[in-house]
Parts: structure tokens; C-alpha cells; sequence
């Protein structure tokens, strides 16, 4: 069994704790142990931290580091925000000692320090690599299969942009979340335009509303016209964005999809044989039940 | 829907007139943007494709390759004063598309950072330090969700901050030690009273 030091972020535990619940129960059915991160915080949300000072961001993000550090594991979340944060500052300090000397004076006083012994991962991409889990086990650990449903996937940003820092390839049309969707028994749909934005990050969504959600509003209309059943994605901000915000575009615009939402770790942890219950899918703004009523 | 900028009248006029005037250039503006955001906006050829590949080009008078050219030709209010620069979701496909190996979101995070050293900065960005340094969390738990964490046999607090509050204290030790806390206290005091 593999062991990470899980980190939370704010979303997953505050807002959908069915889904951090679900990453546990999951990821050990695969193989991999996810350990509490005690006394991690806020990544620091890089839209909103990071536009007041990188510098400050580093820092923060470089003392989540150091409890990972201290604990000898690498570290796994389940967002995509926080893989902004905890990753790319893990591996900018590694690569800049002026910037790792700046961000260690900083820490100094708060006795940590940043050596850079640990990586980071998403979850997603442990599940997806064959030397870890792969597709393979992933479809061999499905109980309940959802087959004969249709379900889109949205990558969100900052896990695979930007493409040349990071290691999945193309971000113009990537497929292998669709292909984690269809070891599920389900039939992942293709839609226009997949890889844009939620609406929801750089601030946005706090700073002008409506801006922000007239992204997921295009988003939304794509979908439709897909005719899926469910959106599947890897970041409980994103599944914010899309859930809560379908009641927002409701009010702002007048539209209504009722579109269920769930995180692929949710999704997983259905065709896993766990309850609705057991992820507290009715902590979804919008009713997951269209959708249940044809897997379960 | 109509939508009105909120424009500052001075910058209003200011984006009537498109001619460059030498004085309102500040050549150590793009070097400071370049060195705070690792990236080369005077390699810009203007061709659009960043503004192009803009969610929120289509949407807003946002137009990314406009900042671009602002930081190239070092104009500094125009850039910082524009409200525009808070529209950027930050999704890296300008990034990802350059093709003069630009990361224009690097830039605009660059923009920003200066923006807020002058006091320019929109109050709910500095709601979220405010309840980071208070809680450790941008989306601190709630009462609902608690109850919820509760019946799914997990403990209320997350093992986060929220769990140990006595990490809370090194995470306002690095946010004073930048006085971070500080001004951002002072600016939405400031704006809200």
C-alpha cells in the first residue's frame, strides 16, 4: 500500500466532504493509503492570494510543504486550485535557490524550513498511472457499473495548464479523464469547446458574479446539447462553480439545467458500491437523483 | 445586458486619446513586471491570439493582448488602473497558446501584484487573507457542514487547521511578517467603513 500525506484544501472538507470521504474509501481500494495532513491550510487559493503578492503565496504554500516534509510522504489532493498552489511552488522552489532562500527566511520564524524532499500529485493522475493504479484496476474495482449513462468530464486549468511546466501533454483535447469515465461503465460524451474555463477562478468569481458564471453559462449550454446525464470533474472548486452556480444561473439568467455534479472521486466511489449517503450527495446544490435513478 | 466599466473619469478620457506620449512611459515598469512574472512580454508581436483564446474576452472589454502591449511599452497607470485587470480567471490557455512563448496569465498576476502595492485591489480578494489569517481556511466550515462531516462518521473539524488551531498562529506569523493582515484590514476598512 502506497502512502500520501492527503492535503485537503478548503473546499472538498468544508463544502463536500462526501468527496474527501470518498477519496479515502476509494484510493485504499486502489492501493493507496491517504494520510491526514495535520495543520494544513488554504493552499493559499492562488487566484485570489496570489494576485495580492506571489511572495506571500510561496510562503504559505511552502509551509503546507513543510508539514509533508516532516511526515516523509508525498503529498496527493483531490483539487485542482490546491495543485496550482502546492505543486507549482513546490516546484519553483526547487528550481530557484534565491527564491527557496527567500521563502526559508520567512519560515525561519516560524522554525520550518523548505528542503524540497516531496513531490505532489493529483489523485486523479495516481489513479491514471499504470505503475501506481491504472485504468486496468480501476475497472476491475467497479461493483456497480454505471453503465448507460452518458457523463462529461471537465479537466478545470490548473492541474494540466500551463502545458509546458506541467507533465500531461496536449491541453488542446486530452482524453485520459474520459478514459478513467469509461472504466466506470459509463459513456463518456464529448462536448464543444471542453477545455474552457469554469468562470470561477483568478478572483472572478468573487470579484463581478455574473461574468464568472456567464463562463459556466456556456459551459452549461455545450452540455445540454450534449445530452449528458452528469458532469464529472477533479477540483471541488470547479464542482462549485458548476453545482451551487446552476442555482446562481437560475437567479442572474433565468435558466435552469439541473445538471448533477460530481467529482470523479464521488463518481468512483458509486461504482465502488458506496451509498449516496455515504457521500452526502445531498449536499449538492443541484438533486444528484435523474442521475442515481439510472445507476442504482 | 448592459454592463458599464465604473471607469475613474481620468482614465475614461485618458482611453479616448490612443496616441503614445513618451511621458507616460516607465521603462523600469516592464522590467519589473518581466522579473516578477519569469516571463518576456517585449517579445509580443501583437497577434491577438491570447485574446483570442480569452474566456472572458467575449464578455467584458477585457482584451489580455492590450495588457501585453501595456507592459511592453511600460504604461504603467493605464495598466493599474484599468478594472479590466481583474478579470482574468487565470486559466492559462493565452499560455498555452503563445506563440512567442508569452505566459500573458503571468503577467497580468505580475500587473496585479504592483496594482496592490498602490492600494489598487478589489475588497473581496482581501476577504480571503482576512479569514485565512483568522482560520487557516479562504472557505472556512460551516455549521451545515459539520452536521453533515458528522453523519458521514468523520470528525466535524477537518485535520486541517480547522482540527489543530494551534497551527493557525505560524500562518499569522507569515502574513505579519509581510503586514499583510495589516493593510489589508486598513484598505476594506477603508472602502466599507
Amino acid at each position: 500500500m502506497r502512502e500520501y500525506a492527503f492535503f485537503l484544501g478548503c473546499i472538498a472538507p468544508n463544502r463536500y466532504p462526501g468527496a474527501e470521504s470518498a477519496s479515502y474509501k476509494t484510493a485504499e481500494k486502489l492501493g493507496i493509503k491517504l494520510l491526514d495532513l495535520e495543520g494544513a491550510s488554504c493552499c493559499p487559493a492562488p487566484g485570489a492570494f496570489g494576485s495580492i503578492s506571489l511572495e506571500i503565496w510561496y510562503a504559505m504554500a511552502a509551509r503546507n510543504l513543510c508539514l509533508a516534509e516532516q511526515m516523509k510522504k508525498d503529498i496527493a489532493l483531490i483539487c485542482n486550485g490546491c495543485y496550482k498552489s502546492i505543486w507549482e511552488v513546490n516546484h519553483k522552489l526547487k528550481q530557484h535557490k534565491e527564491l527557496k532562500e527567500k521563502v526559508n527566511e520567512v519560515l525561519k520564524t516560524i522554525d520550518m524550513e523548505f528542503k524540497g524532499t516531496i513531490d505532489v500529485w493529483h489523485l486523479a493522475e495516481l489513479f491514471y498511472d499504470p505503475e501506481i493504479v491504472g485504468v486496468q484496476k480501476i475497472r476491475d474495482s467497479v461493483k456497480v457499473s454505471l453503465e448507460g449513462t452518458r457523463i462529461a468530464v471537465h479537466y478545470g486549468c490548473h492541474l494540466m495548464k500551463p502545458r509546458k511546466e506541467r507533465h500531461f501533454g496536449t491541453t488542446e483535447h486530452p482524453t485520459w479523464l474520459e478514459e478513467m469515465v469509461g472504466a466506470l461503465g459509463a459513456e463518456p460524451v464529448e462536448y464543444r469547446n471542453k477545455m474552457l474555463c469554469c468562470g470561477a477562478g483568478g478572483g472572478v468569481r468573487g470579484y463581478d458574479l455574473v461574468h464568472s458564471l456567464d463562463i459556466t453559462n456556456e459551459k452549461m449550454i455545450n452540455l445540454k446539447e450534449a445530452r449528458v446525464d452528469a458532469l464529472t470533474e477533479v477540483c471541488p472548486f470547479c464542482q462549485l462553480q458548476f453545482d451551487r452556480g446552476q442555482i446562481e444561473i437560475e437567479e442572474k439568467f433565468g435558466v435552469k439545467y439541473n445538471l448533477p455534479v460530481l467529482h470523479y472521486c464521488e463518481l468512483l466511489g458509486l461504482a465502488q458500491g458506496m451509498s449516496p449517503q455515504e457521500l452526502a450527495l445531498d449536499l449538492h446544490g443541484i438533486s444528484c437523483e435523474p442521475f442515481l435513478q439510472k445507476v442504482l | 445586458m448592459p454592463r458599464t466599466k465604473g471607469y475613474p473619469e481620468a482614465l475614461e478620457k485618458k482611453l479616448a486619446d490612443t496616441r503614445l506620449y513618451e511621458d507616460e512611459r516607465h521603462p523600469e515598469f516592464t522590467k519589473t513586471v518581466e522579473k516578477l512574472s519569469m516571463s518576456i512580454p517585449h517579445m509580443c508581436y501583437q497577434c491577438g491570439t491570447c485574446t483570442a483564446s480569452c474566456p472572458s474576452a467575449p464578455r467584458s472589454s477585457y482584451r489580455i493582448r492590450k495588457f501585453v502591449r501595456r507592459a511592453l511599452l511600460g504604461l504603467e497607470d493605464e495598466a493599474l488602473t484599468d478594472p479590466d485587470l481583474w478579470l482574468c480567471t487565470t486559466c492559462y490557455s493565452c499560455t498555452d497558446r503563445c506563440p512567442r512563448d508569452i505566459a500573458p496569465t503571468d503577467v497580468i498576476m505580475a500587473m496585479r501584484n504592483l496594482a496592490f502595492k498602490r492600494d489598487i485591489i478589489p475588497v473581496n480578494f482581501l476577504k480571503t487573507v482576512q479569514a485565512i489569517y483568522t482560520t487557516g481556511h479562504g472557505v472556512p466550515n460551516n455549521d451545515v457542514n459539520r452536521a453533515a462531516r458528522k453523519k458521514l462518521g468523520m470528525n466535524p473539524e477537518p485535520p486541517t487547521t480547522h482540527a489543530f488551531p494551534q497551527y493557525v498562529k505560524g500562518i499569522q506569523k507569515i502574513i505579519d511578517y509581510y503586514e499583510l493582515k495589516k493593510n489589508a484590514d486598513r484598505i476594506v476598512k477603508e472602502r466599507e467603513g
